[in-house]
């Protein structure tokens, strides 16, 4: 219901029984730790007493092993992929394992997975190696190709005392010239064309060696593009078959290897375990850098809800004894972290809130508030008791029949909740399916009646928007700042209590009465920062025009009536078209398809609706009434851990 | 066929296929930020659907406006009304406040959508603050809509 009241909490010991406190912290999860390093350096007396506190060589050799680990599961990742189900990123499939097993068995893994990973790298690094023999044959293969037809040994291609002998490509526009050009400055040379493609011919040259010094300009100026494959024997297209031999081995060599490594995809379940135990250790070998020390003494500073530091004042007695700690309250101007509070049926909806920030640290908690609007504002845009069904049928099913993770089941319980909600409202405004099922609306129905609907919408607005007055007052009048809460709050919900009683013929003499005396005294106390008598009646004169935002805000909720009509007629717009295709054995067919997958669109389609503009009328229409975020979310030092669930004695 | 019964027909056309129109601009427009974001971190496909999907309520919006006349003219799903001009006329313009404002709220919505695809990209935990802007834009589509179907309701017939 609130922000939790925050301890800042130091804890001294001996650096003999460190190890023992920083695991401690890490499964209870209770505190978060400060940076106490920077400190040192800010403060002289503070840096004459300690020194910063490191680990860095058990931190890097951590790291290491981390690395290792990372590496081997990698490769078993890459090459073995695992198939995942839509639900494995929502399910908790943590193996259960006590603390003490769980160090007891990392240190068979530390050894075993050093073999893992040593047989890995050797696989790694053969596998690379033979990737880049296959990307040489390749690269050949494609310069051999145009010559395949070329019968001449490819070492026989040279130049002797006698004769030169040359392999290159011409530009295909350029080959007449060449020949012309070639007849002029050689008489005796021989030009046999290979292979030609789009753009050049591949030759073969043969010429005295005599005319070498003239045709140099020649070959020169036409492009005459040299190949030369002086390392080869034999002819292009023996060559050719080599490659693709050597090319087969090469892939076999490879799948050997995988077959080799294949019987290692065994440990990956244990390598993920070692894995989150060596996060685990480097977590808090990490943390140790927040430290500062003495010669035999750690001191570490941190946040503990207050409600927690009996517990963990407790454990640390039991376990770790030369420690003490002293706890203090937060001082005034002093930002401790947020964590937010609330009981069982609106703490699911925490993340609404931290989606739009999280509160400052003396603020307000606005979760509880929002809860019902929230529910209720989904039920309303949805208002089809049939999609409520399916919505908290999916939300049931995922809550009782899967094992969840903690984010995911408060997700699944906001679905619940949302679906049970849209249940209720369809039933009383809406209908089943869009009609399919015809039951009729239990209070009445908006589509028939959408004016009635409207007022209903923006009355929920104005109690909303009252709602969020009141919170402001009450945390403004707590604070003691009761004038605040009079002229800000009081004022303007009677100012808006006698525009909105205009609209009723009974109650228009008090709002004759009330309207205006609210106007006054607005005009009077809303200017009051202002200096100077003028300035602070303008300024209270021009708070008046506030009203149309007062008025935007409350007509912004005419979106409820909006986005529940969407649905509705959609609904019954599918199930229309459905009918018509009814008569024959394959218009029923077409027909039931048609329903399911028409129902299933809109469905989707008005759950991103309805969550969109339900989550909207909360940040912007109700919270700009008394939230102030910019607050920092509260981050315990925890565990970490991804693949075990270590359970705590 | 009267000239009335034409005119609503008109409107039908005209509010599904503005608002349809923007929507699809709008969707591309978002669509190609969110691509760019997956192309960097493809775990971010579920927070870029929803934004990539906001521009697309115009269109739906459109098509009720569209689907409610053809089913007080009876044209889907019941007997043909004889209507007159002014009648034609007032469901021609019930359609126009979402065709128009359709159209065009779904063109910035898109866009809006598209600056907030790239912040959740460098801020994936401010989803909530990403949302908000795209949908401010959405709230005129929705008084557009509620604008039509007021006049739709309340035409004299």
């Amino acid at each position: 219901m609130a922000i939790a009241k925050m301890k800042k909490v130091y804890l001294i010991g001996h650096q003999a029984e460190k190890d023992c406190t920083l695991g401690l912290l890490q499964r209870m999860a209770v505190m978060e730790v400060n940076d106490l390093q920077g400190k040192a350096a800010a403060d002289a007396a503070w840096a004459e007493l300690v020194e910063n506190d490191r680990e860095q060589e058990s931190l890097q050799e951590l790291e290491a092993r981390l690395a290792e680990v990372r590496f081997a599961l990698d490769f078993l990742n890459r090459h073995y992929p695992q198939k995942k189900s839509m639900l494995s990123s929502l399910e908790d499939n943590r193996m259960l394992l006590a603390l003490d097993d769980f160090n007891a068995r990392a240190a068979d893994w530390g050894r075993e997975t050093q073999e893992v990973y040593r047989e890995l790298r050797r696989a790694d690094e053969k596998l690379m190696s033979l990737r880049n023999e296959e990307t040489r044959l390749q690269n050949l293969r494609t310069l051999l190709q145009p010559w395949e037809k070329l019968d001449v040994p490819l070492e026989e291609v040279r130049t002797t005392a006698q004769v030169c002998l040359e392999l290159g490509m011409l530009p295909n526009d350029e080959l007449a010239a060449f020949r012309t050009a070639l007849s002029a400055a050689a008489a005796e040379g021989f030009l046999a064309e290979v292979h030609a493609d789009r753009e050049e011919t591949y030759l073969l040259l043969a010429y005295a060696a005599s005319s070498k010094e003239g045709l140099k300009e020649a070959l020169k100026q036409f492009g005459f593009n040299r190949q030369d494959f002086v390392s080869l024997r034999d002819t292009a297209a023996e060559n050719l078959a080599r490659i693709e031999e050597e090319l087969r081995q090469a892939v076999a060599q490879r799948q050997a290897v995988l077959e080799e490594t294949k019987k290692l995809v065994a440990c990956r379940e244990q390598l993920n375990c070692y894995g989150d135990y060596l996060v685990m250790e480097r977590d808090k070998k990490q943390l140790v850098n927040n430290l500062t020390r003495t010669e035999n003494a750690f001191v570490m500073e941190g946040w503990v809800r207050e409600k927690d530091l009996p517990l963990l004042e407790q454990k640390l007695a039991a376990d770790c004894n030369t420690v003490v700690s002293l706890a203090r309250e937060p001082e005034d101007d002093e930002a401790f972290p947020v964590a937010l509070e609330n009981p069982p049926f609106a703490a699911p909806f925490e993340f609404i809130t931290t989606l739009y920030g999280t509160p400052k640290p003396r603020g307000i908690d606005p979760t509880f508030a929002l809860t019902p609007f929230f529910v209720a504002f989904f039920g309303i845009c949805m208002s089809d008791a049939g999609y409520g069904l399916v919505i908290a049928a999916l939300g049931a099913w995922m809550l009782w029949k899967v094992k969840l993770g903690a984010f995911a089941r408060r997700i699944f319980k906001v679905v619940l909740a949302c679906g049970i909600s849209t249940v209720i409202f369809g039933s009383l405004i809406g209908g089943w399916f869009g009609g399919l099922i015809p039951l009729a609306p239990l209070f009445f129905d908006a589509l028939a009646d959408p004016m009635r609907m409207l007022i209903y919408a923006l009355a929920i607005g104005i109690f909303q928007i009252f709602v969020g007055m009141g919170i402001m007052f009450y945390h403004k009048a707590s604070k003691g700042k009761w004038l605040d809460a009079i002229y800000d709050e009081l004022f303007w919900a009677l100012f808006l209590t006698g525009l909105i009683l205009f609209a009723f013929p009974q109650t228009a003499g008090l709002a004759r009465v009330l309207a205006p005396g609210a106007a006054v005294g607005l005009v009077f106390t809303q200017g009051r920062t202002q200096k100077g008598i003028v300035k602070k009646f303008i300024s209270g004169l021009f708070s008046l025009y506030n009203v149309t935002g007062y008025l935007g805000d409350i007509l912004s909720y005419s979106r409820l009536l909006a986005l529940g009509l969407a649905t509705s007629v959609i609904a019954m717009s599918v199930n229309m078209l459905s009918k018509m295709l009814g008569g024959t054995v394959i218009g029923a067919i077409v027909m039931v398809i048609m329903l399911v997958g028409g129902h299933l669109f809109n469905l989707v389609i008005n759950i991103l609706g309805a969550y969109v503009h339900s989550s909207r009328l909360q940040y912007l229409e109700f919270f700009n009434r008394f939230f102030e975020s910019g607050g920092r979310s509260f981050k315990p030092f925890k565990l970490n851990t991804n693949h075990v669930n270590v359970t705590l004695d | 066929m009267e000239i009335g019964l034409g005119l609503g027909i008109l409107g039908a056309a005209v509010a599904t296929l503005l608002a349809g129109i923007g929507s699809a601009i709008g969707i591309g427009i978002a669509g190609q930020s969110s691509a760019g974001v997956i192309s960097e971190d493809p775990d971010k496909f579920g927070l870029t659907i929803v934004l990539t999907a906001l521009p697309g309520t115009q269109g739906i919006y459109g098509l009720i406006m569209g689907f409610l006349i053809l089913f007080r003219t009876g044209i889907m799903g019941g007997e043909i009304l004889a209507l007159t001009t002014p009648q034609g006329l007032g469901l021609l313009f019930a359609a126009l406040p979402i065709g128009f404002v359709g159209w065009y709220s779904a063109i910035y919505q898109g866009k809006a959508a598209a600056a907030s695809i790239q912040m959740i990209a460098k801020r994936p935990e401010e989803f909530g603050k990403a949302m908000i802007y795209p949908v401010m834009v959405e709230t005129y589509a929705v008084f557009a809509l509620l604008m039509s179907i007021m006049i739709f309701m309340f035409l004299p017939f």
